[in-house]
């Protein structure tokens, strides 16, 4: 019997969303160019949901794909929590509706809520992303090198020096000076966390939502982590 | 096997060609033999500082595209047999080098000298890649202000992704920082950074502290490079960085504001 060549089989991804709270376009724009400018290298390529969940009518579904591919991200499809006339539009446009897995969860929970009294605690743990795995860089990071660590945490044993950059999808660990810029939770991931011995950054960015230097004042040269609570980024002492 | 050592700092005008004609020469003196080259093609300032200006015939270039043989080329210092400069071309650009020449030349002169020292070019480009390409060793020259700490910093990690040494997974070159022009008033003042400072940003080992000095002036525009003033604090210094170089441990001086005069001491002035 002669081996199937091709199959087709379901498997789970983390993809970035972006989240519209606004369908103008030339403000898309200006916004998407800011974060882009940020990590121009990072963003290149990369494979992008579009969240229409907060919007009203009246999108020009066309205009924002041409709009993410502008920047150089690949276009996935639409999501969000929206009825079931505008998928249909969305589809006869010519574009994928893409399901989150939490839309799923939340579907699953309430069927084994029904049959079931205990809560399924399977379902309501968080997906895979918290088990990140590490990323260890021995030795300083100097100016003009980038060190990213795609799906993983980032260790640095060693001072990230101003002028070199280091970019995680998980949480960073500066065992020395953080002096240059650090952005965790880069493909969007609003739990990571950045720490580091000595916090002297030009820029740190967890999920988006960033510092500069002037920001962080109140621990400037402490030890420190800092993480997202409620969309703003927040530093507490180390020790 | 010679130590190739490059002279290097990324930004420009901190003091490289001054380091490597003083520590060349000092080493010399020292009775190593020493071939110091310009890698700084299309300026040329090397022999200047050496005082050999006008005895250049042909030069490093011409070397690299088989116009004259190194023998040539080289020139000997008048003061001590064992040292040799090659030239700068003053004529041609930057592109005239290649690894491959400037590595055979560097194989020729191995066989010759205990020290080679490659006084490279400002910048990052090809000229200071092609200075720091072969390197064994790299001086790190560095003023001690916030520009030139940070580009001595770009230049450190180059050391450590761009030589021929991180290329092939050798051991890695091994690092010595230069602090040069440094002003302990100044530093006081908080005009400069310190050398806890500069030390704590680049991390690597202090080779020596060069204090700003107007004897470095006055060696350049005579064509004596300012180890022979062994009268100046900067000549001082410099003899101290080459007893390091060669392997002892001695304590760093010209650190702090000078002490007053011994006159106005025993005077309560
Ligand atoms: N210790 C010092 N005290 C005072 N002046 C100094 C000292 N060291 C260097 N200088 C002066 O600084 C200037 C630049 O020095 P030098 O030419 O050695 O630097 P460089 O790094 O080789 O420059 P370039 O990048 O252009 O090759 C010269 O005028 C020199 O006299
Ligand atoms: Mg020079």
């Amino acid at each position: 019997m002669a081996a199937a060549r091709i199959e087709f089989k379901g498997s789970s991804f983390t993809l970035s969303v972006l989240h519209l709270k606004t369908a103008t376009i030339a403000d898309i724009r200006a916004d998407l160019a800011k974060k882009v400018a940020q990590a121009p290298d990072f963003f290149y390529l990369v494979p992008i949901v579009v969240s229409i969940d907060k919007l009203n009518d009246d999108i020009d579904y066309q205009g924002i794909k041409t709009l993410i591919e502008e920047f150089n991200f690949t276009f996935v499809g639409f999501t969000g929590a929206i009825s079931k006339e505008q998928r249909q539009l969305i589809r006869e446009c010519g574009f994928s509706f893409v399901n989150t897995a939490k839309a799923n969860t939340v579907k699953k929970t309430v069927l084994v809520e029904e049959s079931v009294a205990e809560k399924p605690k399977a379902v309501i743990a968080t997906p895979q992303r918290d088990l990140y795995t590490d990323k260890i860089h021995r030795g300083q990071i100097r100016s003009g090198q980038q060190v990213y660590a795609k799906d993983q945490n980032l260790v640095v044993i060693g001072s990230v020096s101003a002028g070199a950059e280091v970019i995680a999808d998980g949480n960073i660990h500066v065992y020395g000076s953080l002096r240059g810029r650090a952005i965790a939770g880069a493909t969007g991931h609003h739990k990571a966390q950045i720490y580091c011995q000595k916090l002297e950054a030009e820029l740190v960015s967890i999920n988006g939502n960033y510092w500069l230097s002037e920001s962080m004042e109140e621990h400037w040269a402490s030890p420190v982590y800092i993480q997202l609570t409620d969309n703003e980024l927040t530093s507490s002492k180390l020790i | 096997m010679a130590r190739i050592i490059v002279v290097t700092s990324g930004k420009g005008g901190v003091g490289k060609t001054t380091s490597s004609a003083a520590i060349g020469l000092g080493l010399a003196l020292k009775g190593h033999k020493v071939v110091l080259i310009d890698f700084d093609i299309g300026l040329r300032n090397l022999d200047l500082i050496m005082g050999c200006e006008r005895r250049v015939v042909y030069d490093f270039v011409n070397v690299i595209n088989g116009e004259a043989t190194l023998n040539q080329a080289l020139i000997k210092d008048k003061r001590v047999s064992s040292l040799s400069i090659l030239p700068a071309s003053q004529t041609r650009d930057k592109d005239a080098l290649n690894k491959e020449n400037v590595g055979k030349v560097l194989e020729d002169l191995g066989k010759l000298y205990d020290f080679i020292i490659c006084d490279s070019p400002a910048g990052i480009e090809a000229g200071a890649m092609m200075a720091l390409y072969y390197a064994d060793e790299a001086i790190i020259t560095t003023n001690p202000e916030v520009s030139s700490v940070r580009d001595s910093d770009r230049i450190i990690g180059m050391l450590a992704s761009r030589s021929r040494r991180a290329e092939l997974g050798l051991e890695p070159i091994k690092e010595h920082l230069l602090l040069t022009r440094y002003s302990p008033k100044r530093v006081a003042e908080g005009e400069m950074l310190s050398v806890e400072d500069v030390e704590d940003i680049l991390s690597i080992p202090l080779l020596g502290v060069i204090p700003e000095s107007q004897a470095v002036l006055k060696a350049s525009n005579a064509g004596e490079p300012v180890i022979l003033d062994t009268e100046s604090d900067a000549g001082q210094a410099y003899q101290d960085v080459i007893d390091r170089l060669l392997g002892e441990t001695i304590d760093f001086r010209f650190l702090v504001v000078e002490k007053k005069g011994i006159f106005s001491r025993m005077f309560g002035g």
